[in-house]
């Protein structure tokens, strides 16, 4: 079985000019950039434009990615920053405060109705604020690497842990909420 | 439900990634990876605009003054260039300039972007 190639090969080939290489890796991470940027801007065109300003942006600059670090931990940064950037237009342009949610979803009751355990945990995530919802979705994203989460958000690894642990009990509690709504 | 926290865990990295927008892989490599080259270098665009530029340029002096401008235009330009380039002061801020050009163009071949913690960021874990 041939191995896969790794993120750091495939940078340093890109950079001698093999189109292919950068294609593998854009393969490796769309969709889980794309799941970080919707999960973030809950828009699917903001998030479609998004991921592609974050592949560009990191097209663009692939000489500054530092050989030895993780390829998944820069482009989600890259990715994070691009939607903080359509955020931060949002709220210029909205005529009044935007609530924690970008967009306003139906509340546990209304989403509890005939849902699976996935989508279920799927309406519980999109009901958190948006600092929690973002770290919860890097914690899936990248599992439990602390460090890298702290690095895409630029936070100290403390505060990500406190907001892991936060948005875990909200997590457990619109849960729950839910379960009674359906029972 | 009430999920302890291994089960969470659990939970949460069985959840599926949402599926991108169909045609999103494609536009970002032909935006990126297999973006085509133009058909025209920078450069090759700004020797035509020059060229272009130089023909309106001829074409208007050829119809107003039907040559006689032309010609004089010409003659006045070519003893401005004789005269400034046979000083020697000129043709020495000249190679100054071409040498300085040539060093900068060294230090200019990629622009990196740096990617530093976004301030929103910070604030919204406030």
């Amino acid at each position: 079985m041939k191995a896969e190639p790794e993120d750091g090969n495939l940078v340093a080939l890109t950079l001698r000019g093999n189109p292919e290489a950068f294609a593998t890796l854009v393969e490796r991470y769309d969709r889980a950039v794309y799941h970080l940027a919707y999960r973030t801007l809950h828009d699917v065109e903001e998030a479609r434009d998004a991921t592609q300003e974050a592949f560009f942006k990191a097209f663009r600059s692939l000489r500054t990615f530092k050989p030895g670090s993780k390829f998944s931990t820069w482009i989600f940064a890259i990715a994070y920053h691009a939607c903080c950037d359509r955020l931060n237009r949002r709220k210029r342009y909205a005529s009044e405060e935007l609530p924690e949610r970008a967009d306003p979803a139906p509340g546990p009751e209304q989403q509890a109705i005939a849902l699976d355990q996935a989508a279920r945990l799927r309406a519980a995530i999109d009901a958190l604020p948006e600092k929690y919802r973002t770290v919860i979705t890097l914690f899936h994203l990248q599992g439990k690497q602390y460090d890298e989460i702290a690095n895409v958000l630029g936070l100290p690894m403390g505060t990500v842990k406190t907001h892991l642990f936060r948005a875990k009990e909200q997590l457990r509690r619109l849960l729950g909420e839910m379960e009674v709504t359906e029972s | 439900m009430n999920m302890d926290d291994n089960a969470l865990d659990q939970a949460l990295f069985a959840l599926p990634l949402e599926e991108p927008p169909a045609g999103l892989r494609a536009s970002i490599l032909l935006a990126t990876a297999y973006r085509p080259s133009p058909a025209f270098s920078f450069l090759e665009l700004a020797l035509l605009g020059a060229l272009g530029a130089v023909g309106i340029w001829l074409f208007v002096l050829l119809a107003l003054g039907g040559g006689t401008l032309f010609f004089h235009t010409l003659q006045t330009i070519g003893a401005f260039a004789s005269r400034a380039l046979s000083s020697p002061a000129t043709l020495a801020w000249l190679a100054a300039g071409g040498a300085t050009a040539l060093w900068l163009s060294l230090f200019t071949g990629s622009q990196p972007l740096v990617v530093a913690p976004h301030r929103s960021g910070r604030r919204a874990s406030r």
